[in-house]
Parts: C-alpha cells; structure tokens; sequence
C-alpha cells in the first residue's frame, strides 16, 4: 500500500534520513528502550503477584481437592496404550515388563520398609495429626513389604510369572492427601473382571495381599513434604489361566464403602482398564 | 469496458465526427480517454435544431399534419427499441452476494478457516486421534464469515429497496399524431419521427424538434440546472442544441403552454441518455473505508506471518517435528485473526447507516458511511440542493428604495413596511397583471407549499402577494378583468385592462408588467408615496441604480406600471382591442421594481459555514449564469462576506481584469465557456489557489473534469489526492455523482438517474443533512479505531498461551473453544457498543482526516493494543492460570516441561508439587478449568479495555459513562461468562467448568492497571500535545 501512495523512499534502509524500517537509529532505541522499561516494570509485577498468591499456599496441602474426589487407579507395569501383549517363549517380549516391576518394587524390599517405615497396627488409619499450629513432622509411614506380594513379589518367581504365561500386574491406587478410603475398619479391595465377551477368557484370578485389600494403615497420605518415605500400598493380581491367542480386556476396580468410582467420563478414576493378550506359538 | 461503450455511442450519434477520427483508432487508451471527453464537451451532436421543419420531417419520413404511419412507427419501433433508458446493468443478486462474502476483510477470514482445514487434514493424516480444534475453528470461520455477509446483504438490499421505492412506477403517456390520429400512447412506443404533442404539466417523452409552439414553456433544471423556465419556439435561436429554442428534452418538464414537436431521438440516445449512459458506463474507486480495511489487514497479515514465521522457527529449534511445527505455524496465523471484528465492523457500520436514515441520509453502500466524514471538498449542485428551486420574491423597489422581501421557507425573515401607498398599488399590479393561479383544493396548505399552475415568476408574484395582501382570487374579482395582452418577446410586456373596485368610479385601470427598461420607456410619471410625480431624471438615474443593483444580485427584475385612464376616452363599456391595440400603451405610471430569485434554503449558510468551520471546501457547480450563481453563492457562504473575486477587485479598483493579480483575489467565478480552454495545470492551479470556487454555466462533462481535479487535489503536501462529495439532484449531475469519492443525490427532487449514480440520498433534499453525514461519518472513523483497539487487544491473551504451550511445555492455558468464546461472544456487545461512543471534542471543528496519515489502524493502534495493553491482559490471565493450577496442587516450578506427560493419555498417575497422583481426565478438567478461568480474566481485563478505548485522548472522567449501551455490554459480558461458566452441561458442550469465587478476582490487579497505566498515557498526551508519547501512541 506504500508503493500506491507514489512515495519510493526505500521502506527497508533509507540512506537520505538514516531510517531502518521507517525509524532512526534514536527513534528505534527510545521505542526499544521503553519496551524493555515497560516490560521489566510488568515482569516485576507479575513476580510480584505470582509471589503474593504463593504465599498464600499450604506447603502440605493443596487448596482444592475436589478434583480428586475419586482416587485414580493405575497398573505396572505400564505401557503406551494400556496394553499388555507377549510370547511366553520370547523372552525378549516380556522382558521390559519385569526390568519394570523389579524397578518399580526395589523400594518396597523388606531391608528398605524396615529401615525407613513402622510396622503399624494393621486395619486402622495411621494418623498423625498436628497440633493445632505446630507441625508433626515428619511423618511416619507404614511398612509396605514386597512379600507380601506373595507369588508376585518377584522373590520367588523373578519373572513375576511372565515366562509361564501367569502374569502379574500391580495395582496401585493414586496418592490423595488426607484420602480415608474405608470406613468401620473396612479396607478397601481390589476386584478384577473382564469385559463381557471376555468373560470366558479371563480364567482364574488371585490377589495379593490376600483380597486384595489396601489396608487402611497406609491411610491418610500427608503429602511428600511431609511424608517423605510414603510407601504406597499395592494389590497384585495374578491370572492364573488366562486364555491364549486373545485379547482379553480386564477391567479392576476399587470397591470401599467411602468412595464411589468415577463417571463415565474418567475411566481411570476408581477403576482401571488394560488389556491382556498372551501369544503362544505352542497351542 | 467502460471505453468501450463510450465509444459506442460515440459511434453511434457523432456521425460527423467520426470520419476525422476514424484514422486515430489505434490510439492509446489515456488519450482516447481526453478524446472521449472532448467529444463530450461538443456535447450534443443534435443537428436537427438547425434544420428546416420540412428537412427533419424527410429524414424521418414523417408528415407535420398527419404524423408517422402505424406502419412506420412499428418498424422504427422494431430499429431502435423501446423509448426508455437502458437500466444501468444491474449486478446480479448472487454476484452482489459474493461481494460481500469475499470482500475485504472476509477474505482474511476465509483464509484463516482454509489454513484451519489445511492443519486438521495435516492431523488427521499423521495422527490417530486428531484433535478437532482446528476443524471446529475452521468451521467457526467459514460461519462467522457467511452469517456477517448475509447479513450485510441483507442491509443493503433493505436499502436498494427503499431506492427501487422512488422509482416512478405509474408508466409515462405522451400524446402522439400518426396517420392524422391522435392517440395516448405509453411514452415507451414513442419513436423518432413521431409528431408530439405536449402540454403545460407533462413530461417530455423523447427529445423533441419544436414545430409548433404556443407560449410553451420548459424547466430544464434537470438537464441543465436553470432554475427559470425556458420558453421553447419553432425557431432556431443558437448553434448548440441545449440553448436553442426549438428542441426540447426528453425527461424535462412542459411547465405551460402547448407545443408540437417531431421527436428526433428515443432513449439511450436522448441528451439524458447520453448522460445515464456515461454515468454507467464510469467506474467509482474504492470508498476509503475499503482502502482503510485493506491497509488493516496488511497489518494484521504482516504481524501473523512475522510471529508464525518466528515460532516456526523457534519450534524447529526446540526439537519439534517439521509437521508439528507446520501446525503451530497455522495456529499462529489463524489466532492472529480477529474473528469477531468482521461482524463488529459491519455491525457499527450498519447502526451508524441507521442513524444517519433516521436523520434522512440514506446510505445505498455500507461502506460509503464513513466516506463523508473523510471528505474534504464538496461540490455542490446549486439549484435543487443550495437553493429551493422555487422563485421567489426577493427584492422590491417602489419610494425610490429597495425593499427586502421575506425569502426564507417558513416566512421567518424580515419583512418591510407595507403601509406604503405605493406597496398597494405595487401589490394591485402584481396580482392582476398575472395569469398565474393557484391549484384547486389547496385551501388548507400553507401558501408556499400550494401548486401554481402558470410561469415561475408569476407564481412568485401571485404568493408574495397572497402572502401579505391576502387573497389575490378576491382581488382579481373585484377587478374584472376586461382586456389582456399576454407576454411576448417582441414588445416584453404583458398588460391587461381591469374594472376598478370601486363601484361608483367608472374608470378602467390598466396594469402592466415587464422587462423594466421598456416599461420605463412607456411612463410619464412614478408613483412616490402613493402620489404621481412626474419622471425626471434624477428617478430615471435611481431607477437605473435600483435595476443594476437587483441585476447584479443576479436576480430577475420586473417592471410594473400602471394606468387609471380618463373616463372620457375609454368610457364604460369601451371595447378594448387586445390585437390591434387601440387605448393608450404610454405615458403610464411607474409604480415599482420586483425582483425574483431562487432563494437558499434556510439551514444551507449555516450547513456551508459548519462545512468550513469543519475544514471542507465547498464548491459551487451549476449550470446556471454565472451573476446567478455567484449571488446564490454568496447568500450562502460559499463566497463568504469580503472575499472578491478577480472581477470584484477590478471594478473596486478601477483596472482591468488584466492587470488584478489573480492571487489576490480568494474566491473566483469560472464560466464553463472558460473552463473549456483550461488546461489541467491551470485547473488544479485555480483549485490550488482559490479557497472559494464557483463554476457556472457547466456541462455534465465539465463537472465531471471539475470532480476530477478535486480528486487530484493535494492536500498538505500529501501524495494522495482528495476525497470529494458531490451533491445534485439532476440528470446532469450524475457523472459527477458517480466519480465523485461519495455521490450524495436529493430524495424528493433527485432524478432516478442521479440516484442511481449516487452512495447516498439525502432524503429531506437538505443539503444541511450532509453535515450530519460529515458528522457521523467522522464519528463512527474515530469509534471504529476505538472498536478495532478494543478487539485487538485480546489477541495478545488469546495467542501468548499458545506460544507458551509451544516454548516452555506447560499445559494449555486457553483453549480454541475460548478464545471464540471471547471473539465471538464477549467482546461483541461492548465492541459494539464503542460505536454508540460520544465524540472527544467538537468533531467538525477540526480539519478532514488526511488520508495518508492518518489511517484507520496504524502501527500505534498495534504498539498499543498488541504491545501494550494486551501484554498486561494476558499476564492477568497467565496469573489465574498460575493460580488455579498452584491451588489444585501443580505449582508453577513443576509446570514447565510438563506438556508431554500432562497430554499423555496413559498416564494416569502424574504427581503433582505435594505428591498427589492425577489420572488424565482429573488434571484435564483442572486444565479446562484454566481455559475457563483465563476466559474469564480476560472478560475482566477487557472491561479496563473498553473503559480505555472509550477515549483517545480524554480522561475517561472527562468523557463519563453515559455510554448506556456499553454499560450494557460490560453488564452483558460478565453475565454471559458467569453463564458459560457456570451452567450445568457447559462441561460437555464447551467444556467449560464453574470457578471457585476467588478465581474472578485473580484478574482484577491487571484490569486496575490498564486502567492506571492508560490514563497516565493519556494524561501526558494532553499535557504534552505533540510529544513523544502521542507520536507513539496516540492512535
């Protein structure tokens, strides 16, 4: 639109009035200067404010929760699409699976939880409150065992049953401060079920600890801050005879007389889905 | 195109000319373009004015008595068509649609909405589960742009029928002889060599050879914008065919009398047809409006191109892939897009249409609203627009002193001593010596708005009389009339013989009136203070005086006299011969002097003086004598009290027009025989150096060439030439109404071929009217920068969350769904509302806006809506976010870098700062919460925008909040984003989710400093005019 108007001064560097993009050098550094001034001045108030809104933050509990109203659910091991596919005879295939349970159990070794945790007094919140303003910390937590993962502790079967075509998968639920996820001394438990045209497939399940209970003694989490060593419990599930060649989609849930699992809309609130396929060029 | 057809008929009528030409055919476009004019300037290639009646009856194989043969008539009907103008090629209805769908800013639109499916086929081709923002924000586009073009459509069509309503619908008769028969026939069958026959009161249905006339008289005003009547006679009285008596003009108006004529041309190639044709056939640039929008989307595209172009670059950098950053790139663009300001846009420009209608400004094209605000010449029409084309009396000279009549529409004026003798008698004369009368069944009007049948001067006469003697009908009975000699142009007299009123006085009176140097010639006496002195003289001198001094006013002067006459010799009864006269014609008393004008409208000094006061040149264009025009021109201001012209000088001064410096002079006359030999240098050279301009005696063509010389006018040093308006009413104004930058054309006395040409009709025909057009069309340029600055400012918010997402990984913090949600929903109503803004300060006080410089969105508008105000808006939206997340558990320090864990849909178990573990769907919703919550700060933020916007350089407590609509719309925001966030569904539908109280007010800090932080700008704007601030900021 320059060009219409008839005037060819030089728009890009202009050497009659020393203009770069229409502005002197002086005129380029008096705007730039003002942004930089402006931009610092704005800087400094949104540190400003982030700062103020910081302050008004617990350090060990968040301001809201109700986000969190069901606890998620989640599995080890995990993999992109919820999917646990292998060949018993392939190593190689289930391989990854148990390198990430061995990882992902090594803090709950018994010479770990006994050094770092109590022994608590099972079937009972742990709670530890503090005294009005002053702090109870830290916290203590309750000893988690790897054994009593039993047959999927990985002690006795290191393949956690994967070489045999008898799978486990750990069951975790997610961490909420404060959570009671039972009331009346009722620990929560874990139940495991195939989707409908599955069912037949599925075969023989066993938990681990035994009914697959989260015990209540793990309860209430006080947070990282507080709580550093917070083992949090887990309920394995072993598929004893599961079906070979199909899909199997398994789906577990929480079941507590506190908590309700999520809408339709979360699937992985209160419940948790993953499917299950064990290949086998024997059969 | 165009040329084309000039040529055409060109061809078609210049028959004499072409053979000179005929060699030239390959000339270049530029100077067959002069050429085109020069023809034009020979005006009309009629020659059959010069021919004998039996010569035009030959070429038309036609009969004086008998007329054409039916057969004849048919087969000249099949030849040359129909006699009507051909319509101006309408565009076709969908056409028009298009227009709007794909004009202007539309197209940025469109190309947003195609980039838009362009990023979601990318997706859709490399991915699995496509996220379908970019399709719904294609979608979103496309809507937007169709639903704002139908209902600009709409609005225009809405006007195009207000216009379709003026047009006359009742078909046109004319009373035509073939084969000795007379017969009423639709004026469409009419064709050339048909004898016509017209009377007092009709329209002349094609142009006509006179060839027989009695007391026929025609009002050319239309054609050439004389106001007075014209008498029209079988001889040929001048070489041009628009001066001579013996042709008259399709489309003009018989006033009185009866002719006969030999039509000579029909339709397309009358003299109005010619003149519709050349009006079509011309293009009109585009209004600066479009040109404004143009340069805004320039900008805009500009700084899109620039920040995608950057982040694709950065993306690149940071390890993206090229498809991803090929999709962030899109995004960018695509955010840039104003999506609501198309339909703010339109919408402003539609309400001020509205208000200028209900002030009588009809506007045919939206855009053309805002034009008249950026004009800075008018040329005006001078009959029909400056004056009320309606004679009236204006002076009166009786006691050897010149009386002011009353002039004005609504008898407002002064008025003058009518206790004189002489008055009575004045008065007595006037009325009798008239055949003018008024129309039946008017009793009840005011008397100036009666219908007279007869001459305009009489008419003029018969309502100054009625006005202050009271009836002239029972004057005229009282005195019976007994003789009459009507006016003729040998002895310029009209005279009759009446009884007296008094029954016992036996006398008889007789009245004459006329050309006042013959009636001068036939009195004795004068009548001073109602007694008979005889003339000397010293009143011969006076009258003289009196006569030059109304002449010079370039008014039409009449002579009246009267005569009791002796008893002896003309007792009662006495048989007065009107043909061969036999009483006494001499020695009769003088009794006065009246003189008619075509007085200004009222309001127009008072609209010229707001047009200057208001920087705007206005030029007066008129086909009119010069002496007329200039007199009209100084009535009004057009030629304001003081200023001379070059003649004015010389005769104050004594010397030759030769030897008066032409820059002295300010105003000047231009007569159109002059303007012909004009080169364009000295055109732009009388432009350049007279403030005050009056042309008269012009031609269609001339004013066309005048309008051009506006255009190339260089204001300021600028290189962009003027925006001119220009205003008529006639047929011959048309051109010009087309070229012009606005065409403003008069509703009630316009012609449907100027308002054809015209963008605007003034529907009351008052030129006082435009200055409401200046006014808003100046209004709604300064609301509409106030509007785009308003709308601009949230981009900033809307697009940094992007950038963000794309450069430090953190979650989205406002989604697609949401920056529409603004666009199109919150930032409507108070965008909108910014139209309905009072001005700053007096907006007609100040000079036109320079079209070059001073553009509608300039790179301040930008510095401050993108650079500045925008930066504070969307850190008061990062704050929410930052807020919302912190208190959910996800404190800032964590957020960085999270972006691929967090949109990772297997990853139930993300922890956030305290050790808590989120499934997707439960930190999705905290995210979704964020859009909400930023949603609504920028609603907060956005309520310091208008606030700011409201003014550019006032405090907002100087300007107040009496803008009720945009307390409306700030009232209409917030409620709409309470209700997006917190009805039942809006989850689903928009996900959208309800906030904690707290959350509205994280924003409130940023909104108070827009506030602050705008008023100190604009405090130092004011107290330091011209400084660095307001040469970077003051948009």
């Amino acid at each position: 639109c320059r060009a219409d108007t008839g005037a060819k001064e030089p728009y890009f560097w202009n050497p009659r009035t020393h203009e770069f993009l229409g502005r002197t050098a002086s005129s380029w550094g008096l705007i730039l200067l003002f942004y930089l001034v402006f931009y610092i001045f704005l800087g400094g108030m949104f540190i400003l404010t982030m700062y103020v809104m910081l302050l008004t933050l617990d350090d060990y509990k968040p301001t809201y929760q109700d986000r969190l109203a069901t606890p998620g659910m989640m599995i080890r091991p995990r993999s992109e699409a919820m999917e646990i596919l292998y060949n018993p005879q392939d190593t190689e295939s289930w391989d990854r699976y148990t390198e990430a349970l061995d990882i992902f159990l090594a803090p709950y070794n018994n010479s770990v939880q006994v050094q770092n945790n109590d022994d608590c007094l099972p079937d009972n919140y742990f709670i530890q409150e503090d005294s009005g303003e002053v702090r109870n910390n830290p916290k203590r937590s309750c000893q988690f065992n790897r054994t009593s993962l039993d047959a999927c502790s990985g002690i006795i079967d290191r393949t956690y049953g994967y070489q045999t075509g008898q799978p486990c998968v750990l069951i975790k639920l997610n961490r909420v401060i404060g959570m009671l996820p039972g009331k009346d001394g009722q620990s929560p438990y874990v139940t495991c079920g195939a989707k409908k045209e599955d069912a037949d497939a599925i075969g023989e399940l066993a938990f681990y600890p035994p009914n697959g209970t989260f015990n209540l003694m793990y309860f209430p989490y006080y947070g990282k801050k507080a709580q550093v060593n917070y083992s949090q419990p887990l309920v394995a599930v072993k598929f004893l005879n599961i079906s070979v060649n199909t899909d199997v989609n398994v789906e577990c849930k929480i079941n507590s007389n506190t908590l309700t699992t999520g809408g339709e809309r979360d699937k992985f609130a209160g419940r948790v889905s993953f499917k299950l396929r064990i290949t086998s060029s024997n059969n | 195109m165009g040329y084309g057809r000039s040529d055409s008929y060109r061809v078609a009528t210049t028959t004499e000319k072409d053979e000179k030409e005929s060699p030239k055919k390959a000339d270049t476009k530029a100077e067959k373009k002069i050429k085109d004019m020069d023809d034009l300037k020979k005006e009309v290639p009629l020659t059959e004015h010069k021919m004998s009646v039996e010569e035009v009856c030959q070429k038309y194989s036609t009969d004086i008595v008998q007329g054409l043969t039916n057969a004849k008539a048919a087969e000249y009907l099949a030849r040359d068509g129909p006699n009507a103008l051909t319509p101006p090629p309408t565009t076709p209805e969908w056409v028009k649609f298009c227009r709007q769908l794909f004009g202007g800013f539309s197209i940025l639109l469109w190309t947003g909405a195609i980039l838009c499916f362009l990023a979601y086929a990318i997706q859709a081709a490399t991915e699995d589960e496509p996220a379908g923002d970019n399709l719904y924000l294609g979608i979103v586009l496309s809507a937007v742009v169709i639903i704002t073009g139908c209902f600009s459509y709409f609005q225009e069509a809405k006007s195009s029928k207000i216009m379709e309503s003026f047009k006359n619908m009742v078909p046109q008769q004319a009373l035509v002889i073939r084969e000795g028969e007379k017969m009423q026939i639709n004026a469409e069958e009419v064709v050339a060599g048909d004898l016509v026959e017209v009377k007092g009161g009709d329209r002349i249905p094609a142009d006509l050879r006179i060839v027989s006339s009695h007391g026929c008289k025609v009002d050319n005003s239309s054609l050439t914008g004389e106001s007075e009547p014209q008498t029209r006679s079988p001889d040929c009285t001048h070489d041009n065919p628009l001066e001579t008596r013996n042709v008259a003009f399709f489309s003009t108006n018989c006033v009185e009398g009866t002719a006969r004529g030999i039509v000579v041309c029909t339709g397309d190639r009358t003299v109005m047809g010619r003149i519709a044709t050349l009006t079509s056939g011309l293009e009109s640039g585009k209004t600066p409006i479009a040109k404004e929008i143009e340069h805004f989307i320039h900008l805009i595209t500009g700084v899109a191109v620039f920040l995608g172009i950057t982040f694709f670059i950065l993306a690149v950098c940071l390890g993206y892939t090229w498809l991803e950053a090929v999709i962030f790139l899109i995004g960018i663009i695509v955010a840039n897009v104003p999506e609501g300001l198309l339909a703010t846009v339109t919408v402003c420009l539609t309400l001020t249409a509205k208000r200028m209608a209900r002030k009588n400004c009809l506007v045919k094209n939206l855009e053309a609203v805002e034009t008249l605000g950026s004009t800075s010449t008018i040329c005006s029409d001078k009959t029909g627009t400056l004056t009320q084309n309606r004679m009236t009396v204006a002076h009166m000279w009786f006691d050897n002193q010149i009386h002011e009549a009353d002039t004005t529409e609504d008898q407002s004026g002064a008025s003058f001593d009518k206790s004189s003798e002489t008055w009575l008698a004045l008065a007595r004369v006037a009325a009798l010596c008239n055949r003018a009368q008024f129309k039946a069944a008017q009793d009840q009007l005011p008397i100036l708005k009666r219908d007279v049948a007869g001459d305009a001067s009489e008419s003029a006469l018969l309502k100054c009389i009625e006005l202050s003697c009271g009836s002239v009908k029972q004057m005229r009975e009282k005195n019976k009339k007994v003789a009459e000699i009507p006016f003729n142009s040998t002895n310029k007299y009209q005279l009759s013989v009446h009884e007296t009123e008094n029954e016992e006085d036996n006398r008889y009176l007789l009245v004459m009136k006329g050309a006042p140097e013959r009636i001068l010639d036939r009195c004795s006496t004068i009548l001073i203070q109602g007694k008979e002195q005889p003339m000397d003289e010293e009143m011969k001198d006076a009258f003289q005086n009196a006569y030059m001094e109304l002449g010079g006013l370039g008014e039409r002067v009449l002579g009246f006299c009267h005569l009791l006459m002796p008893e002896d010799q003309y007792p009662k009864g006495f048989a007065f011969d009107c043909d061969d006269v036999n009483f006494t014609t001499e020695n009769l008393c003088f009794v006065g002097l009246m003189s008619m004008i075509d007085p200004p409208r009222a309001a127009v000094p008072d609209a010229v003086g707001k047009c200057r006061s208001a920087g705007i040149k206005v030029i007066m264009v008129t086909g009119d004598h010069p002496i007329t025009a200039k007199a009209i021109a100084k009535g009004v201001g057009i030629i304001s009290e003081g200023n001379e012209t070059v003649e004015d000088i010389a005769s104050r001064l004594n010397i030759p027009v030769s030897q008066v410096n032409p820059r002295d002079a300010k105003a000047c006359v231009i007569h159109g025989t002059d303007l012909k030999d004009l080169s364009q240098e000295q055109m732009d050279d009388i432009l350049r150096n007279h403030t005050e301009i009056v042309f008269a005696r012009t031609s269609p063509q001339q004013k066309l060439i005048i309008v051009e010389g506006c255009q190339r006018q260089v204001r300021h040093t600028q290189t962009d030439g003027a925006i001119v308006a220009v205003t008529g009413d006639g047929v011959n104004d048309s051109p010009a109404l087309k070229k012009a930058d606005i065409g403003v054309a008069m509703g009630i006395s316009g012609s449907d071929v100027s308002k054809q040409a015209a963008d605007m009709i003034l529907l009351d025909d008052n030129f006082a009217s435009i200055v409401t057009g200046v006014e808003e069309g100046r209004l709604i340029f300064d609301n509409l920068k106030k509007s785009i600055a308003y709308t601009l400012t949230s981009n900033i918010p809307e697009i940094t969350p992007f950038l963000f997402f794309i450069l430090v990984n953190i979650p989205l913090p406002l989604g697609t769904i949401t920056i529409l949600c603004i666009d199109l929903g919150t930032d409507m109503v108070p965008a909108i509302s910014l139209a309905y803004e009072a001005a700053e300060s007096d907006i007609m006080k100040r000079q036109p806006r320079n079209p070059t410089r001073d553009k509608l969105v300039n790179e301040r508008l930008i510095s401050i809506a993108y650079g500045q105000i925008g930066m504070i808006q969307a850190l008061g939206g990062f704050f929410s976010y930052f807020v919302i997340l912190a208190e959910n558990g996800f404190l800032p320090s964590l957020l960085v870098g999270i972006r691929l864990n967090w949109d990772d849909r297997s990853n139930n178990d993300l922890e956030d700062s305290y050790g808590q573990q989120w499934t997707y769907e439960q930190r999705k919703i905290v995210e979704y919460t964020c859009h909400t919550a930023f949603f609504v700060s920028i609603v907060v933020v956005q309520w310091a925008d208008v606030i700011i916007c409201k003014t550019r350089r006032n405090s907002v407590f100087q300007q107040g909040m009496r803008n009720k609509i945009l307390i409306f719309g700030l009232f209409e925001e917030t409620a709409l984003a309470a209700f997006l966030s917190y009805t039942p569904g809006m989850d689903v539908a928009l996900r959208m989710y309800p906030l904690k109280p707290s959350w509205w007010f994280c924003a409130f800090p940023y909104s108070f400093l827009i506030f602050v932080y705008d008023e100190i700008r604009k405090l130092i704007l004011r107290r330091n005019p011209g400084g660095w601030v307001e040469k970077e900021t003051y948009y």
